[in-house]
């Protein structure tokens, strides 16, 4: 593609409107900005892609502690039986063909004042600007006894990978007649409608393989993501097969004993034969370390930027920022992730940084072939991130058969759309 | 790729004053790769959304702005268009346009795909379609290598005189009419076919 006349005076225009301001913060000549990544999901992948997208100029360095991601985003369909574990694994070789320089190693320390970050495996990087997309972590203390032995036993499969599987092999080797309880966390929490589409998807394996099974959901809240809809998709599909407990009504998990396989509420005690504890959460453990959080246990940005309000020239997208009325999705990450690259880009490269805009689809499968979404436009309104008036919201409670249908193959389309967006 | 051309003309213009680092354009880039989570980067979709990269600027503008207006169905696409004023739309339509086509990888059924053509040139698609699915008319899309399940689903939708249709399409309700869901199929398996 040859590019046009207009582009052309554009680019011009920004060279010369740099030289004339004496090129406050650039790199000089043979030098790079050097931008190191912390964290390769959906926003991390995603910055570290579209900043050399936006500018070859940009040295970024990927640090990730795995060798692949497994994505969140469709994990509920290995739990199902629908899909493979290795179906929602991705490598970083298609980032390392954008000139992406991907570390396997953990990063254990920031330090913002000298702009460096060092690693389990002893190394040390300097940067220029830092993005920091390291995900949730579970509050410590958040639901009592709920320690790493007791994951082993009641998985919370809400960090896809071995979670994933051990969750699924547990109700595959259950009896039929046997209840799955998944414990649904306070706000906020990674991927609000997640819980409610796993109950979904459990009783869609439980309705076709083990039909005398139950699900009870035990929320931490009164009412939760696309209730209407999910509601109406139990009762359709799975009548008396879905129990949902409110806070109100003693659902709110807060103990379990892994050795007996107990989950405490205020007045009860349950023994379910599958227990899925999805625990209150806070920002991953490296961003409260570097004291990127705040005291909600979030990390608060320049929701123009995502620049830490805490540590200059430091950007904090994805699950970890407090990113206005965004969800802590997917989407989202992806979306934080291309408006962090553009604020830096622009910075590197002296022009203005563009007026944000901001995205987010959250599609959900009642069934395989039943889908329903949620979506947002947004923009920065006195510095918040705002839904743009009017737009977005839930598909219609009245939606035809055929409407769900072609929701949930472009449920399926945005998934491989997405990825080929971040890894491809 | 247009991005790397414009950077590599903007490395020569940066050279020339002085200036050594150098984006996309930014602002173009900001608001469309918003659609890229669900249409592909760069409009490149490999999923069944449409493939809108080097779509029609005319085509995409009007598509927008119908949806946003409730003239035409979409599953989410309503929803999403009301989100972005006029000038965001006519920035992402141009971007887009001017991004290159890239034929949808999918399956074709070959027996289906010829059915296709003989109602393509029966039913009169081929008076708006062009003879492979490539129009010149700049309100009407490239169908040539597109998605056909979100072929056959858009026309469905047109089939229904209960969902809303763009204006401009008005005629292909009663075009499609009384054809089934088979015949639909085979138009869009056609469509497929072509590059």
């Amino acid at each position: 593609m040859s590019i046009n006349r207009r582009e052309f005076v554009k680019a011009l225009g920004t060279a010369t409107a740099v030289s004339a301001v004496g090129f406050p913060f650039i790199v000089q000549a043979g030098t790079k900005a050097k931008v190191v990544v912390i964290g390769a999901g959906y926003g991390g992948g995603t910055a570290a892609k579209y900043l050399r997208k936006y500018s070859p100029d940009i040295d970024v360095t990927l640090i990730e502690k795995d060798k692949h991601f497994y994505s969140c985003p469709f994990s509920n369909e290995v739990i199902s039986g629908e899909r493979s574990l290795d179906s929602i694994r991705f490598g970083f070789d298609g980032l390392a063909g954008h000139g992406v320089k991907v570390v396997t190693d953990m990063v254990t320390d920031i330090d913002a004042a000298k702009k460096t970050v060092k690693t389990q495996g002893g190394k040390s990087f300097k940067y220029d600007y830092l993005v920091v997309s390291p995900g949730v972590s579970f509050k410590p203390g958040g639901i009592e006894g709920y320690d790493e032995a007791a994951m082993e036993k009641m998985p919370h499969a809400w960090k896809a990978g071995p979670q994933t599987a051990l969750l699924r092999k547990q109700l595959e080797s259950m009896k039929d007649g046997g209840v799955v309880m998944i414990a649904a966390p306070p706000n906020p929490f990674r991927c609000p409608p997640g819980p409610y589409e796993r109950a979904a998807q459990v009783a869609h394996y439980l309705s076709h393989h083990k039909p005398k099974s139950k699900v009870i959901i035990m929320d931490a809240k009164d009412k939760f993501s696309k209730q209407g809809l999910f509601t109406a998709g139990y009762n359709k599909f799975y009548k008396g097969m879905i129990e949902w407990r409110s806070a109100a009504n003693d659902g709110r998990v807060l103990g379990v004993d892994a050795k007996t396989g107990t989950v405490m509420t205020e007045f009860d005690e349950h023994t379910p034969d599958v227990a899925n504890i999805i625990p209150p959460q806070r920002a991953a453990a490296i961003a409260v370390n570097a004291g990127l959080t705040n005291d909600s246990g979030w990390c608060p940005v320049d929701q123009r930027t995502f620049e830490s309000t805490q540590h200059k020239d430091v950007y904090v997208i994805g699950d970890a920022s407090i990113a206005g009325k965004m969800p802590k999705s997917g989407y989202s990450a992806n979306s934080q992730g291309k408006v962090a690259a553009a604020a830096i880009a622009a910075q590197v490269t002296g022009v203005k940084m563009p007026e944000p805009s901001y995205v987010n689809t959250c599609y959900s499968l009642i069934t395989p072939d039943y889908g329903i979404s949620v979506a947002m436009v947004y923009r920065l309104q006195n510095g918040q991130i705002v839904g743009v008036k009017g737009a977005g919201g839930l598909s219609p409670m009245k939606a035809s058969e055929d409407t769900r249908e072609a929701e949930a193959l472009y449920a399926r389309s945005w998934f491989y759309n997405i990825i080929a967006d971040i890894y491809g | 790729m247009k991005t790397r051309n414009l950077s590599a003309l903007l490395i020569t213009a940066g050279l020339l004053a002085g200036a050594p680092a150098v984006a996309a354009d930014l602002d173009a880039e900001m608001i469309s790769n918003t659609c890229a989570g669900c249409h592909g980067t760069d409009g490149a979709s490999v999923g069944q959304a449409p493939v809108i990269a080097g779509m029609n600027e005319m085509y995409l503008m009007q598509t927008m702005q119908n949806y946003k207006d409730g003239l035409r169905y979409g599953t989410i696409m309503e929803r999403i268009a009301r989100g972005y004023d006029k000038g965001q739309i006519m920035d992402m339509s141009k971007h887009y346009a001017g991004q290159p086509w890239v034929n949808a990888e999918q399956e074709v059924d070959s027996a289906l795909a010829a059915k296709g053509k003989q109602l393509h040139m029966a039913k009169g698609c081929v008076g708006c379609h062009g003879a492979n699915g490539i129009s010149p008319i700049p309100t009407t899309p490239r169908l040539a290598g597109q998605y056909a399940d979100y072929m056959v689903i858009t026309m469905q939708q047109y089939q229904n005189p209960k969902v809303a249709i763009p204006p401009v399409a008005m005629p292909m309700r009663g075009m499609l009419a009384g054809m089934s869901e088979e015949d639909l199929k085979a138009l869009a398996h056609f469509y497929a076919s072509q590059k």
